[in-house]
């Protein structure tokens, strides 16, 4: 089967989950005897086109631009239109595959020019994203992503969650969804860190406890949460330190936060940091925190668990459909800065709780979310896709 | 959002986002509809945080966002 998947993020473009969960995917679904073509924008030092272990990227360039981040998202899609047009001429595709609403019009276009079915993965929503619609450009996407699930044959989607969502916002049958969880390469995972290098790269000493924080730094990850946590956690253990990794646009706001628990010693923001950097501060950290307020699936807390950190995650979306409370992780309420010390405090506290969460965590994720589960599951769509 | 930050989400919808597709101060106050002198006060900004970086290739001081102001801008558009 011949698959054309369309991303605005692919490695070395990293913003988000969609990335990662485009790569794996797809290299998953070349296992599975797919021929998988990726069309996705181009980024500085990567290749227009390359191969990656059997996936054919194609990055585009993006010839005119616009203030407007709608009109710019518009202008890509019509060279990620052209490139597929380009490409169609010698590749028969089976399926375009379109994930979220940042491709839907050139997937939308595709459908109908190739007259091939168009399957969606929605990650989030932007109702979700930005917790209710204000603007016009949120009005916009919302309508766009209304559009993309009744374009689409079939629409994946990464949690229960979602399909809750997009079943009572936009009125979606649920005859017409398929829940396929996110992944994470296990792999990434099994190699030997000396952690307490790692810790000391950043400037976490041996006896000190690591919290560790990854994600975009907006709203919707709840941070702000875990910043008023911080002298709470720092009163029961003196000992921990804070390593927040990303970046976004409340990043401005949330160091002034930090600097004002009068802990600002103990709280370090690193920014982004590679991905084989990220592996190792994760495997080298005491506990993972996702505060997340809004998260549609969190692939942060499964990597957390594959790496073998305990994780304390707000009970929320997805976060609540891939910890088990107290056997695999720590839920914690969102918005609560108390719950989060609370949740914190257990794990750094009974390193016996936290070698027990840990070993069912990583359990769990061997046995449920590995990628070449999630590419047969997503083949398994594309057929019944084909054949409707 | 602060000012220069929404001024990098211009910079890098226009298209600046690598050294061959730089832009003059000028080129950018046009695009950005900002004077000049406020443009170059965000620029300085963007610049001392590694999300815009200046090319002299051409003779010209032109600008363009870096690969970490790619990802900045991104990231509040995800």
């Amino acid at each position: 089967m011949k698959i054309c998947m369309l991303t605005w993020e692919f490695p070395p473009r990293i913003v988000g989950g969609i990335a990662r969960h485009c790569l794996g995917l797809s290299k998953a679904l070349v296992r599975e005897n797919c021929d998988v073509h990726v069309v996705t924008l181009d980024f500085p030092g990567a290749p227009l086109y390359e191969d990656i272990e059997g996936v054919k990227v194609h990055r585009i360039r993006i010839e005119i631009g616009h203030p407007s981040f709608s009109v710019w998202a518009f202008l890509f899609n019509h060279f990620i239109e052209k490139k597929v047009a380009s490409l169609s001429r010698d590749i028969g595709f089976d399926i375009i595959h379109i994930h979220d609403w940042l491709t839907a019009p050139s997937g939308i276009a595709s459908k109908y020019y190739l007259d091939k079915p168009l399957v969606l993965t929605v990650h989030s929503t932007e109702a979700g994203r930005v917790q209710g619609l204000r603007s016009p450009d949120s009005y916009m996407i919302d309508g766009l992503e209304w559009w993309m699930t009744y374009e689409a044959k079939r629409v994946i989607v990464v949690s229960d969650s979602v399909k809750w969502e997009l079943q009572n916002h936009f009125r979606l049958p649920q005859e017409k969804i398929d829940v396929i969880p996110n992944a994470v390469d296990i792999m990434r995972y099994q190699k030997d860190v000396d952690r307490e290098q790692v810790k000391r790269r950043y400037g976490v000493g041996p006896y000190e406890k690591l919290i560790l924080f990854i994600g975009r730094l907006v709203p919707q990850k709840g941070l702000e949460y875990l910043i008023w946590a911080i002298p709470s956690i720092v009163q029961s253990r003196p000992e921990a330190r804070f390593i927040i990794t990303g970046d976004g646009w409340s990043k401005n706001h949330l160091e002034s936060l930090a600097t004002s628990t009068g802990h600002g010693e103990k709280i370090r923001f690193v920014g982004f940091i590679s991905d084989s950097d990220l592996v190792e501060l994760t495997m080298s950290a005491d506990v993972l925190v996702v505060p997340s307020i809004y998260e549609p699936f969190g692939i942060v807390a499964l990597e957390g668990m594959a790496a073998g950190v305990p994780v304390v995650a707000g009970n929320v979306g997805g976060l609540s459909e891939i910890i088990e409370h107290d056997r695999t992780g720590v839920l914690v309420y969102p918005r609560s800065a108390e719950s989060i010390s609370s949740g914190v405090n257990r794990v750094l506290s009974d390193s016996g709780y936290s070698r027990w969460l840990t070993q069912n965590a990583k359990r769990k994720v061997q046995e449920i979310y590995s990628w070449d589960a999630v590419a047969r599951k997503t083949a398994k769509v594309y057929e019944e896709a084909c054949s409707q | 959002m602060p000012d220069e930050l929404y001024f990098l989400c211009i910079l890098h919808n226009i298209g600046a986002t690598s050294p061959d597709k730089s832009l003059t101060l000028e080129e950018i106050s046009r695009w950005s509809v900002l004077e000049p002198e406020k443009a170059r006060s965000n620029i300085q900004k963007l610049i001392s945080t590694n999300y815009v970086e200046v090319d002299f290739s051409s003779g010209v001081e032109r600008y363009h966002v870096t690969a970490d102001g790619i990802r900045k801008v991104l990231s509040m558009y995800s």
